[in-house]
């Protein structure tokens, strides 16, 4: 069956550019559970809504668009501020914490806007093509164009100071 | 020097240590994600014995409106129609918010009671998912955001001449997922549900099951470091406290082979990654204890 087929050519996908999938979740995320989370809840939503492919050409787009929205829903999620009674803060061993490693690459890309860090990670470490981020992010290729250029500004200077 | 930046960052990109549990990651997501696009493929074959379109409009009404239904078993032709459609379903898409929720329906049993029972149990189960579904989705739409799904339905994991088991899933997305199963196993010839505690003598079934368990999981750590688990035996890095015993209805359900199966769901005894985890109980251990060797040999 048709519907077989893509979710076989879906599947195949993940297996060989994974290593792609997971330093993209990563790069958002900056920990080691946290990106293997979302890698596995972008195979989830992947191939439970199968159907939103349109062009099976495009599986590639598609999915790291879907890396990208589940990394940025992590995110969102963690902002949320979580209650908890003295108890349990006493139970907890707080010098158990993930490791989250510190370098110039993210402090630098940390500093800009979410949107411009992924064109950032698509063009130049991932080597696609504008309209191919277009695709992903779902913008028009001049506003991608615009945000790269005031992005690689930015980081310039971010970079010299 | 903006290309020298760029090239340094990227190095430092593709640097990124890829951990060892990645592939097991992928491997399993993959896995479980297939078994559900399998059933929901059969869902369509299925049905497409009528119209397709027509009957999801059927069923919609059957769902949402008893009256309807209550009409159409009074009609004595359309009594078999209803018959036929052996499971209900929910469907809402709208945008970021998904739900597809399959109700297992059985059928054919002479035990009236333990049928409608069940049947309802499933009904109301999914009645509950939905209804909670529909008030999520609102609250999310006032703040206009989010993202929310939910897909349940049912897998036959045994089907011989004298067990049935049936399991239901159900996977929550907001975000993250997670899936939770839950299994009813009948005595296909005496007609009755098969608890946990009713397969034994006594409560001792408990601490052996549980001990068997733990044994399974440092041994498979052992054999592979990927297939971790929150056990003592097996050197732990946060403090989630480990596994200590099933409870006395642990989810469980009899495999094809006359062997115990326990399940448990998501993060309940292992992280994320490792889903939905199952051990088979060898029947050696338990032989002693178990009322009759009729289910499990």
């Amino acid at each position: 069956m048709k519907r077989d087929n893509l979710v076989k050519q879906i599947a195949d996908y993940i297996i060989i550019h994974k290593e792609r999938y997971y330093r993209l979740a990563y790069s958002y995320v900056r920990n080691v559970d946290d990106a293997l989370d979302v890698v596995q809840d972008s195979i989830y939503k992947a191939l439970s809504s199968v159907d939103s492919l349109k062009d099976p050409d495009h599986i590639n787009p598609w999915f790291y668009r879907i890396v990208i929205n589940c990394s940025l829903d992590l995110l969102r999620k963690q902002k949320k501020v979580v209650t908890v009674d003295d108890e349990f803060l006493k139970n907890c061993n707080l010098k158990v914490v993930d490791k989250y490693t510190d370098i110039d690459l993210h402090r630098a890309l940390d500093s800009l806007p979410e949107n411009c860090r992924s064109i950032i990670i698509l063009r130049y470490f991932e080597d696609m093509k504008l309209d191919e981020i277009a695709e992903i992010l779902n913008e028009n290729i001049s506003t991608i164009k615009s945000r790269l250029y005031k992005s690689l500004e930015a980081l310039e200077i971010k970079m010299e100071a | 020097m903006k290309n020298n930046n760029i090239e340094q960052l990227k190095k430092e990109y593709m640097d990124i240590p890829i951990p060892e549990e990645l592939d097991l990651v992928v491997e399993n997501a993959l896995k479980n994600s297939m078994i559900y696009t399998k059933k929901r493929k059969n869902r369509y074959y299925k049905t497409s014995v009528t119209a397709a379109a027509a009957l999801m409009a059927f069923t919609v009404l059957i769902n949402t409106s008893p009256v309807f239904a209550e009409t159409l078993s009074a009609v004595p032709i359309m009594k078999n129609v209803i018959k036929v459609l052996t499971f209900r379903e929910y469907i809402v898409k709208e945008n970021t918010y998904n739900a597809e929720m399959k109700v297992p329906s059985i059928e054919g049993l002479n035990n009236k009671t333990l049928e409608s029972s069940l049947n309802k149990k499933y009904i109301e189960e999914n009645k509950k998912l939905y209804e909670e579904f529909l008030a999520n989705m609102e609250s999310l739409k006032k703040n206009n955001s989010g993202q929310l799904g939910v897909n349940s339905g049912y897998v036959v994991k045994t089907d011989t001449d004298t067990i049935l088991s049936i399991g239901r899933y159900v996977v929550n997305t907001v975000g993250s997922s997670s899936t939770t199963f839950k299994y009813d196993t009948i005595d296909k010839k005496n007609e009755v549900l098969i608890s946990l505690p009713s397969l034994f003598k006594d409560e001792s079934y408990i601490n052996i099951i549980s001990d068997n368990i733990k044994k399974q999981m440092v041994e498979q750590y052992e054999a592979d470091k990927n297939k971790f688990y929150w056990v003592l035996g097996i050197e732990q890095k946060s403090t989630i406290k480990p596994f200590e015993k099933i409870s006395k209805d642990q989810n469980f359900y009899i495999n094809t082979e006359n062997k115990l199966v326990i399940s448990f769901n998501k993060y309940d005894v292992a992280p994320g990654y490792m889903g939905i985890v199952e051990f088979t109980i060898p029947t050696e251990i338990i032989s002693n204890i178990l009322v009759s060797t009729e289910y499990i040999k």
